[in-house]
């Protein structure tokens, strides 16, 4: 991904909104008892199209905004959205442009790891919970719904970054355009 | 070159890891008046007017999604829930039952003890187990018999009023005579005129009895009650105690008083629908029907 001001800007406003959506929407949202991460999977979308650097400072930045939006402990999301921005990219990096199947392993195993880290975090900054089968459970319904909404989140993602995308580029012109069909 | 690009990745990993610990450190140590938290107020300020319109304009794509999820979770609960309304029925069927036999035991208990049971006798109570299937309500069964000292003409109370006689017995049941039946036949007295007749039941009209043999010249009127009068002349005498309610007058003509010298009266004792029933196992010595 080539990282204009212009694709910076993007990013940014996907971001904000992804943030913002993600604490008035999707987390209100109630799918057998839990709610779908989207932030988390936009974190790992812009790992897989940029490589670990990007995820990385994008989870980071999207991460702080959810902090101050939710008036958490600042750096809890910052911490566990920078990790996982972190290891999508370095997917990208060392096996390649992930294929449908891996979109789908990749979204639902990164988003059990944010879950649990989250989790983590929280119980050791003080928390007062149990630590319960329920935490697991929650975990695995929201890697499951990760899962399923990896493709979709992809997709949204590769379309406001698509112009940086050097890979898509050179896919598009190793592409045989057909040939004009000659008359007479 | 690729050297340096991979040391720039680690640096900015690591200080983005550093920051992300510092602030959790930094966050967790401060007062709620410290920097970090003046931050985090002043961030999440700037963004409260955008979350406000947020939340309005995505509240129908939020509520689409929990629409489906509370309908999944409706479906699960149905079943479960009818399973407790079954039960809920069920108990509330068995209490209001327990409750109207509760009320009746209660006036039956009301009734007997208001001086009409006669001494040196011991009140049964039992309850109603068969009825006679036909309109006439003539006898019902009932689960007290002759092992529990029920014994032949001893008269029955329900819970208004004067219900039968015991015509027959086995160890353990007994059949009751009620007074519609067309053999019955009650002295009564009408209260406070002191008219005394014998009441039979209205033939034709199982819900109707009769007040007949009125002497002449008394004059009675709708609303009055009729007690059992209870007469005793020598060895002969009726079998049931005087004083016990048996119902009230609901026609009274001029006319039919002085041609046929009768009146017509309700049983105060609803016969079809009684559960309990008390015997009162007193033997007067032989009286025959009333």
């Amino acid at each position: 991904m080539i990282l204009t001001p212009g694709i910076i800007a993007r990013l940014a406003v996907l971001g904000a909104f992804v943030a913002v959506a993600q604490v008035v929407c999707f987390s209100k949202m109630d799918i057998f008892g839990t709610s779908p991460d989207i932030a988390l999977l936009v974190v790992i979308s812009v790992g897989m199209l940029g490589g670990s650097l990007t995820g990385a400072v994008t989870g980071f930045s999207i991460g702080l905004l959810l902090d101050c939006l939710l008036l958490e402990t600042l750096g809890a999301f910052a911490l566990t959205m920078l990790c996982v921005g972190y290891v999508a990219g370095r997917y990208r990096e060392t096996i390649g442009r992930p294929t449908r199947p891996a979109v789908v392993l990749l979204g639902g195993s990164l988003t059990m790891l944010g879950a649990l880290v989250i989790a983590a975090i929280q119980i050791g900054t003080g928390i007062d919970a149990n630590v319960s089968f329920l935490v697991v459970r929650d975990a695995l319904i929201k890697s499951l719904i990760g899962a399923l909404l990896a493709i979709p989140v992809l997709w949204i993602v590769r379309l406001v970054v698509r112009s940086a995308l050097v890979d898509e580029r050179r896919a598009a012109r190793r592409t045989p355009s057909p040939r004009p069909v000659e008359s007479g | 070159m690729y050297r340096k690009q991979v040391r720039r990745r680690r640096a900015v990993l690591l200080l983005l890891v550093a920051a992300s610990l510092t602030l959790l450190s930094l966050y967790y140590r401060e007062s709620t008046g410290g920097p970090l938290h003046g931050a985090q107020d002043v961030v999440s300020t700037v963004f409260s007017p955008i979350e406000s319109g947020a939340d309005r304009a995505l509240k129908p794509a939020r509520d689409l999604v929990n629409w489906f999820g509370e309908t999944f979770d409706a479906r699960g609960d149905k079943s479960k829930l009818e399973d407790q309304v079954a039960d809920l029925r069920d108990q509330l069927a068995r209490a209001q039952t327990q409750q109207q036999e509760v009320k009746e035991l209660q006036a039956l208990d009301q009734l007997t003890s208001g001086g009409i049971v006669p001494d040196g006798s011991d009140p049964v109570t039992a309850r109603v187990v068969g009825r006679s299937p036909t309109v006439w309500y003539s006898t019902v069964t009932i689960d007290n018999g002759s092992g529990d000292g029920v014994r032949i003409d001893d008269p029955v109370v329900a819970a208004q009023g004067l219900a039968g006689k015991v015509t027959q017995t086995t160890p353990n049941t007994a059949q009751v005579t009620l007074i519609t039946d067309a053999d019955s036949a009650v002295t009564a007295r009408v209260t406070p005129s002191g008219a005394t007749g014998v009441v039979e039941p209205d033939v034709g009209n199982p819900n109707d009895l009769q007040l007949d043999f009125l002497e002449r010249g008394t004059r009675i009127a709708e609303g009055q009650m009729v007690v059992t009068a209870g007469f005793s002349t020598g060895d002969l005498g009726s079998i049931f105690p005087p004083g016990i309610p048996v119902g009230e007058i609901t026609s009274a003509s001029v006319q039919e008083q002085q041609a046929y010298q009768r009146v017509h009266l309700e049983p105060f004792a609803d016969l079809r629908n009684m559960d309990f029933v008390k015997v009162l196992t007193t033997h007067s010595g032989g009286g025959k029907n009333g």
